[in-house]
């Protein structure tokens, strides 16, 4: 039986994605003539880290051309070569070409050869011309280092106390299956100083007992040479998780030996098997010094297990104080249990609303009971919500790379600068935010920073900035992108309106409505339409998108100081906050984020339009009332606009009121799918249940408006042809 | 990998060996569980044997440990073994990992 080494691949091509990712921010930070040894030493990681896992898994194209890159980057860390912008330009690329050639080779599609070969031989070329100096940047003194050690260079000063480090690493049993070699592990650590290696075999069992694909090796290991921590952690990155691993500095003062948290490895008590008793023979004596300790313990069970046994309990608690590591679990899974959460609030509802018609001690007690469980629910729910959620940095990161290459391309010198990076969303949310974002990006790139010249002519540095920022306020996710340009131009907004009927010619717009019109399809200013933007098409897709999300955009522009959008996003597409309003016997969810204003109608606020169709005068503006007993077919309590509330909402910058005969309570409702579970209805973004066990239909606010433009278009159709 | 009994050639210290375990190009965990059924069968012979790494291209942490888990029981069973030879490949392998003074000929 061979081990089947596809059913690691997933893993391997989702690390080593993100790997690149690193790799990409790190030569980002690499600035011509100074480069860091700890960026450069990150940056041949992944290199090599992606080399050795190709080759385990057989992707031998991959392979091949990490491992020219990686003789590459090795002259760098060596310091044989400088760096300078076109060889971190050739770096970027061939981190392009690897992400393009692992996803071919994930999706077993062909990659195109000749691109490979190309930039493959234009390494080649590099390295085959002289390197002119060394490309290491001089170490940082003690005390910068101290404070930021992960800027540091990855051999600490000369004057530095501590002499190497005692590792002492035990393979999870799984760790060979999962495509990771120790061997591999220790030459890498090899490469930072000279190491003493000392094996502890005793947790092998007879090789009739043995899986061959379990390692029950472990190591003692002391690398002696003044290396950074970070960097002896860095060669275990990828089997974190998977290993149990410790570290101690030697030979430094009290306050400079530091106890590295274990990795988590819950395989670990796997290992829980008596060491078996081997009878030393005579011969092996003169063998002595490095194989004692090895074997030693084979000679004494007990003892064995019971340092074992110590070294477990104090490691794995350790590993939860620390850290903690990761495991990585599929998305449908963590939306299974959310489902199941979801199911267990309802349940939990439709208990209390039972609980509350009962009477006597023991309902008391039952509904005391029924408290608390749901304060328990609610944590529970909260808790899975919060396993959704990624920080926005996930998004963030791909934008140094666009600016750089946008800003380099258009002859624009930009600053990005990011905050909030770590604020947290909803991964679906996330999922859907990337692409507006880098639409906004793009824009403030091409339209909003001006050239070097036009900003050193308008006083300005020469250098824009865009800021790109994320925060938390009042249970939604605020995105900002800032930039310092030219600011939109009002006039000409105005004008090209105008121009195309979206403004009357004598229509006076407040500065926001004008603003939103670049809001508008198909709007444009540009003078010329470039392959980066000023077609028109994006921006109201970028609305569009985000008011898909449930989120909104807002503009605030200067001119000549700059502009600002502001997206304000939900936390989560899972859970609404609904407001609930009954229609005869059924009740509807309206989500909280689309009702402008409820009210209660007088007769003198409505007119028929047309012998037919009525519409509700809010303060100047006239809007069109829908009948949501009309729209879906069902049978009202009131037909009587008096009688009734009208709640007014907005979506995609329409307004109308929605009729509807009584306003229920305020609450977040778990939402469930139609289209899952029944089928897509225009109109309805899904349902839920309610806590008396009734089912309520959630509004899609613009599906709503879009139904009743319908209807009223084949009422119209229909009145003329009769 | 391949497996041969034999009885002609001396382990060392002079007993005649009667198990020759010859190690192919690729020790690999790809080929772990077919090395492993094979050092099984070796083991089946009395002993004592003669190990031969000269071929070897490809080692990594499985097939090593392979190694030195056949060498441990030859140790718990009081069986000698010898090495014909180790390739660079081997050698470099068994010096990472620090099991060189596991897999010394005890006989």
């Amino acid at each position: 039986m061979t081990l089947d080494l596809a059913q690691f691949h997933d893993t391997f091509f989702a690390e080593s994605f993100e790997a690149l990712d690193s790799m990409e921010n790190a030569l980002l930070k690499l600035s011509a003539g100074d480069a860091d040894l700890e960026l450069i030493n990150t940056i041949f990681r992944v290199a090599h880290s992606i080399k050795g896992g190709a080759a385990t898994f057989g992707f031998t194209d991959v392979a091949a051309f990490t491992h020219t890159l990686e003789t590459l980057l090795d002259q760098l860390r060596a310091g044989k070569r400088r760096v300078d912008a076109k060889l971190v330009d050739t770096l970027l690329r061939s981190c392009d070409l690897m992400r393009e050639m692992l996803g071919a080779t994930q999706h077993k599609q062909p990659m195109d050869k000749a691109r490979v070969s190309a930039l493959h031989a234009e390494i080649e070329l590099i390295m085959a011309m002289p390197g002119d100096s060394p490309a290491i940047a001089v170490p940082a003194p003690p005390a910068a280092a101290a404070v930021a050690p992960a800027a540091a260079p990855a051999q600490l000063p000369p004057g530095e106390t501590r002499s190497g480090w005692r590792i002492h690493f035990v393979p999870g049993p799984k760790l060979l299956r999962h495509g990771n070699d120790p061997l591999r592990l220790l030459r890498e650590l090899a490469t930072l100083a000279p190491c003493e290696v000392r094996v502890d075999a005793k947790w092998i069992p007879p090789l009739t007992e043995l899986d061959p694909e379990e390692c029950r090796l472990s190591w003692h290991i002391e690398v002696n040479g003044p290396v950074r921590e970070s960097a002896i952690k860095a060669v275990f990155d990828w089997v974190e998780g998977e290993c149990d691993l410790k570290l101690e500095a030697f030979g430094a003062a009290p306050d400079a030996t530091v106890m590295v948290p274990a990795q988590s490895m819950p395989e670990a008590q796997e290992l829980a098997v008596t060491p078996r008793v081997v009878e030393e023979p005579p011969t092996l004596a003169p063998v002595a010094p490095t194989i004692d300790e090895s074997l030693a313990p084979r000679n004494n069970a007990a003892s064995t297990q019971a340092a074992a046994a110590a070294a477990s309990a104090t490691s794995l608690p350790s590993a939860a104080a620390g850290d903690g590591g990761s495991i990585r679990v599929s998305i449908e899974k963590i939306d299974e249990l959310l489902n199941s959460v979801g199911e267990l609030v309802i349940t939990q509802s439709v208990l209390s609303q039972l609980a509350a018609t009962l009477e006597g001690h023991d309902a008391e007690e039952l509904r005391n009971a029924l408290g608390q469980l749901e304060r328990h629910m609610r944590n529970l729910q909260e808790s899975v919500m919060r396993v959704r959620m990624l920080p926005i940095s996930f998004v963030f990161n791909r934008f140094p790379r666009l600016v750089r290459d946008l800003g380099q391309r258009l002859g624009k010198k930009i600053e990005l600068r990011l905050s909030g990076d770590t604020t947290e969303l909803d991964k679906t949310v996330l999922e859907k935010i990337g692409d507006p974002l880098v639409h906004l990006v793009r824009n403030a790139i091409d339209h909003g920073i001006e050239t070097p010249e036009v900003r050193l002519a308008a006083g300005k540095p020469a250098h824009g900035v865009i800021e790109l920022s994320a925060y938390h306020k009042g249970g939604n996710v605020i995105v900002e992108v800032r930039d310092d340009g030219g600011g939109l131009k009002r006039d000409r907004i105005l004008a090209k309106a105008r121009e195309r009927g979206l403004a009357g010619a004598d229509e006076e717009l407040s500065e926001d409505r004008v603003f939103n019109l670049i809001f508008a399809p198909g709007f444009s200013t540009a003078d010329v339409v470039s392959d980066v933007s000023g077609r028109g098409v994006g921006m109201d897709v970028v609305k569009r998108n985000i008011n898909e999300l449930g989120g909104h955009v807002q503009i605030h522009s200067t001119t000549g100081k700059g502009s600002m959008v502001r997206i304000r996003l939900p936390l989560t597409l899972a859970i609404l906050d609904g407001q609930l309003a009954r229609v005869g016997s059924e009740v509807y969810v309206v989500p909280i984020v689309s009702i402008v204003e409820t009210i209660q109608v007088r007769a003198e606020q409505v007119s028929s339009v047309a012998s037919r169709a009525q519409v509700f005068r809010l303060r100047d503006d006239y809007l069109p009332i829908v009948r949501l007993y009309d729209l879906f077919g069902i049978e009202p309590q009131h037909t009587d606009l008096l009688d009734g509330l009208l709640m007014i909402v907005e979506a995609d910058g329409k307004r109308v009121g929605l009729f509807v005969d009584e306003l229920m309570s305020q609450q977040q409702v778990v939402i469930k799918s139609l289209e899952t579970n029944f089928r897509p209805v225009v109109g309805l973004a899904g349902a839920t249940m309610l806590g008396d066990g009734r089912v309520a239909l959630i509004l899609d606010v613009p599906g709503v408006i879009s139904r009743f433009q319908s209807q009223e278009t084949r009422r119209a159709s229909a009145q003329e042809a009769a | 990998m391949k497996t041969e009994a034999t009885a002609m050639a001396p382990a060392a210290g002079g007993t005649p060996v009667t198990g020759r375990v010859v190690l192919g190009a690729c020790c690999t965990i790809h080929e772990a569980q077919q090395l492993r059924a094979q050092l099984l069968a070796q083991a089946e012979l009395p002993g004592p044997y003669e190990i031969d790494g000269s071929a070897v291209q490809q080692i990594d942490t499985a097939g090593v440990q392979l190694v030195v888990a056949f060498a441990l029981d030859c140790l718990e069973r009081n069986i000698s073994y010898a090495w014909k030879g180790r390739s660079p490949a081997l050698d470099d392998a068994i010096r990472v990992l620090g099991v060189g003074a596991l897999l010394e000929s005890p006989g």
